[in-house]
């Protein structure tokens, strides 16, 4: 694909505890696959899909964990350059819940600080074996900044939203920087240092 | 971040997470060996890895706190069986002494929290720079100013990753800081003092190597990055300079076609005069009866029948092959065309150096190995080894959880490995200066230069020092400052070796946050810190006493380039795996691209409740892999782009 083919590419990260359902949301948005009792996410580094949105054309490319979230270690280089990121937890695990501070710690030491972050709750068709109430999720989002959905990749519900509307915010950003190339004021939810892109462009 | 327990079966247990180490593992685990790679700190890339400020400063504090080895045999006893026996690797690691922090940058609150920020905190005894002067052995020179003008100087510094928060923070200060955190960022057009403060609020955006090394554009770890595919993992950018040190100042060397006829500096004759030596060292072998004559002496003595000025020598000499006054002349002739050869790959200069640093390229390695079902563990050690007595071999390691996990081989770091294991102790060290500054050593049209230096020995006992000179678009220092890497082989001490270079070519206050005096154009010295790092890449198997299937990963080396390293990855795997290729292309099985349609995607916004759902999927077409090829030097973020980050990290120049 030439650099023309597209207006818009977007990194787009997901992490989360193993066994949440990053992979399978990649592997429902990108291929319309839900592998059941899919183990490990082995040989899948990220994934392309290429998304039309107000007539623009919009390269998503969608990246994994790999498996190193299973003990904690994660690389930092793999939050490098994200446009956003996607942190994942299971509604029937409490424990994927519980996790989600350590996860937001890694965001705020190496992701860029203009980073959109959404928090997805994976696995609605469990119903009855919600452990977090939807409520309670939201709440955290809220506290955090966080833009959030509930998603299930295995009925694929709201698995393009969740990526469209990310593309949607991506380009809503992406535009306005554009437009208030010096502007210092910080992002909503982003603490108190300034950002790299408006840094840099200031300095030029 | 679930707690699971590890399988106790692999081909390969790997511990370390260094280049080398990560090279092998990436290698290892892409030709379906079941990997696992294990360290035991809890940041990647060991010697290798980078740090932002707050991180760099908690490394400090966990070297002044080294444990001393536990001889502990508890854990393992009833995992060995019959006809076994154990051999404990080390649990502390040597490799770093003679560390040495100053800070300079003014103790000021930042200035436009001045007036809202207590002035005086008497209660604040302890000051963060003061942290690392605890060590004996580590002098600030700010040890005998009063505290009276210090501000809230422990602006919120970020622990890293399971890391101490920095002495003399209490709670207290952290709560009083919060509010301050809110205040409105002023207006950026004043060229603001950068105060200690302001390194430890914007901590995060350094990203400081404890190996400096550039990447050879025609090198092996490009080459490798390349072939492998890695490289897709990583954005680089061009040097755009080499200067170097002579009569007591910094001159830009030239180099390319295009630096040599745009030089000013040079005057035509010697334009003509470089030119035609340049063009004869890139293809000197086909030449041998220009330099025969000279095979048994040293390239200086060479240059010197070549009609070079005096100042083209020492370019060529210093900055373009990069030897000493001793260096033979074929290996010198070897070295200018290897540099030749490597311009204009990408770019005006020979090397290439990856945004955030090059404690990146292990980690990239690293998630090429998970990607094809390596197993990561951080935090995570091996206590001892299980060799199996009557062949010698090892069998099986037994990790710090007491696990017993069987493997085929075993790669191993050098500083894992006990002494009783080597068979000599005498090793050479590297010593390493890491500076941050206010400006460049050369000023220029751009303040986005990333340039290396060239430091000739400036006394006959002194070692030729390498300096990196990193700007803020290279992702390793926060705007408005420098970050330089000072390298050399020791001779003494790296502040014995490094502190003469430093203080000829920077201003080094007398006080912290001292002003320098009127006509005073050197970069002033906002921070430094100096260590000796051990450099293992003279030992060999020969060096240890070993059993054959355990494999031990020397370096890094003191050189420039990578080669060694990689080099040696290479030569472990062949003895690992002597039949399979050495890291082939990682296919792109999720190149296959849905050219969806998104006919909900109108206005559908966080905010809005539309509902995308049921886009139309187009049909599958297969691209080709983006950075496929010898696209090395990646294109930054569209969005980056768009925005105004300095254009360097282009499309590479073929």
């Amino acid at each position: 694909m030439s650099m023309e083919d597209y207006d818009y590419l977007f990194k787009i990260v997901l992490i989360g505890n193993a066994g949440v359902g990053k992979t399978c949301l990649v592997r429902r948005f990108t291929q319309g696959l839900f592998p059941p009792g899919q183990g490990a996410t082995i040989g899948v580094d990220f994934m392309i899909k290429t998304v039309e949105i107000k007539g623009e054309k919009v390269k998503l490319q969608i990246w994994d964990t790999a498996g190193q979230e299973r003990f904690r270690s994660i690389t930092q280089s793999y939050y490098r350059s994200a446009n956003a990121l996607i942190l994942t937890y299971d509604i029937t695990c409490e424990d994927s819940f519980r996790c989600l501070p350590e996860w937001l710690r890694e965001i705020e030491q190496y992701a860029n600080n203009q980073v959109v972050t959404i928090l997805v709750g994976n696995k609605i068709d469990l119903a009855e074996k919600r452990e977090v109430l939807r409520q309670r999720a939201e709440e955290f989002a809220e506290a955090q900044s966080m833009l959030y959905l509930e998603t299930s990749a295995k009925e694929s519900d709201n698995v393009e939203k969740l990526f469209l509307d990310l593309a949607c915010e991506l380009i809503r950003e992406a535009k306005q920087n554009t437009l208030d190339n010096n502007d210092t004021a910080p992002m909503p939810g982003e603490g108190k240092t300034i950002s790299y892109l408006s840094c840099c462009s200031s300095l030029n | 971040m679930a707690a699971d327990n590890l399988p106790s079966e692999f081909d390969v247990v790997i511990l370390g997470t260094g280049l080398t180490e990560s090279v092998i593992a990436a290698a290892c685990s892409r030709v379906g060996q079941r990997t696992l790679h294990l360290d035991r700190r809890n940041y990647y890339a060991g010697n290798w890895a980078s740090f932002t400020f707050n991180g760099l400063l908690s490394w400090i504090e966990e070297y002044k706190q080294e444990a001393p080895e536990t001889a502990g045999e508890e854990g393992w006893k009833d995992k060995l069986e019959e006809g076994e026996e154990a051999l404990p690797l080390s649990s502390v690691d040597s490799s770093i002494s003679n560390l040495e922090v100053f800070s300079y940058a003014s103790e000021e609150a930042e200035e436009e929290e001045e007036r809202k920020a207590p002035l005086t905190t008497k209660a604040e005894t302890e000051d963060t720079t003061d942290g690392p002067a605890e060590e004996p052995n580590v002098v600030t020179p700010d040890a005998e100013t009063p505290t009276e003008e210090r501000g809230q100087d422990s602006e919120s510094p970020q622990p890293n990753e399971g890391g101490t928060s920095e002495p003399g923070q209490s709670e207290e200060e952290e709560k009083q800081q919060q509010p301050m955190s809110c205040l409105p960022e002023p207006p950026v057009e004043v060229k603001k003092k950068i105060t200690y403060a302001k390194l430890l609020k914007d901590g995060r955006r350094f990203n400081i190597d404890l190996v400096s090394k550039l990447m050879y554009s025609r090198g092996s770890l490009v080459d490798l990055l390349i072939k492998s595919n890695v490289s897709r993992y990583a954005e680089f950018k061009n040097i755009t300079r080499i200067l170097t040190y002579r009569d007591g100042k910094v001159e830009q060397v030239p180099c390319s076609r295009a630096d040599v006829f745009g030089s000013k500096q040079l005057t035509v004759v010697e334009k003509r005069m470089l030119m035609k030596f340049l063009t004869f060292c890139l293809d000197y072998k086909q030449h041998p009866e220009e330099f025969q004559d000279f095979t048994q002496k040293p390239f200086w003595e060479f240059l010197q029948t070549k009609k070079l000025t005096e100042s083209l020598q020492h370019f060529v000499l210093h900055s373009i092959a990069m030897v000493s006054l001793d260096t033979p002349t074929e290996e010198g002739l070897r070295a200018t065309q290897h540099f030749l050869r490597c311009l204009g790959r990408y770019g005006n200069t020979p090397f290439l150096f990856p945004l955030y640093g090059l404690g990146e390229i292990p980690q990239c390695f690293c998630r090429m190995c998970a990607v094809f079902g390596g197993i990561y563990c951080l935090r995570h050690s091996v206590q001892c080894l299980v060799l199996d007595k009557e062949s010698g071999k090892c069998k099986a390691v037994i990790d710090t959880h007491g696990q017993r996990i069987s493997c085929s081989h075993f790669v191993v770091e050098d500083g894992y490995i006990r002494d009783e294991q080597r068979k000599s102790t005498d090793y050479r060290q590297i010593s390493r200066a890491v500076l941050i500054t206010d400006k460049s050593v050369l000023q220029s049209d751009s303040d986005q230069q990333i340039s290396l230096v060239t430091v000739p020995p400036l006394d006959s006992s002194a070692p030729a020092v390498r300096m990196v000179e990193l700007c803020s678009s290279s992702m390793t220092c926060m705007p408005g400052t420098y970050l330089v890497h000072l390298t050399c082989s020791s001779s003494g001490s790296a502040r014995h070796d490094l502190a003469p270079v430093v203080s000829r070519m920077f201003h080094v206050p007398a006080s912290p946050g001292e002003e320098p005096t009127e006509g005073e154009d050197r970069p002033t010295l906002l921070w430094a810190m100096y260590f000796n790092m051990r450099d293992t890449s003279g030992l060999d198997s020969s060096s240890y006493h070993l059993p054959s299937n355990v494999h031990v990963c020397t370096g890094p080396d003191s050189s420039l380039g990578n080669d060694y390293s990689i080099k040696l990855a290479e030569a472990v795997f062949c003895k690992l795996l002597p039949d399979e290729e050495f890291c082939p292309p990682a296919p792109n099985p999720e190149d296959i691209i849905y050219d969806g349609e998104a006919p909900q995607g109108e206005g559908a916004g966080f905010e809005e409740n539309s509902s995308p759902e049921g886009a139309t999927e187009g049909s599958e077409t297969h691209q080709a892999p983006e950075e496929a090829g010898e696209k090395t030097d990646s294109v930054p973020q569209e969005n980056e782009a768009q925005n105004g980050e300095d254009g360097q990290t282009t499309t590479p120049e073929e």
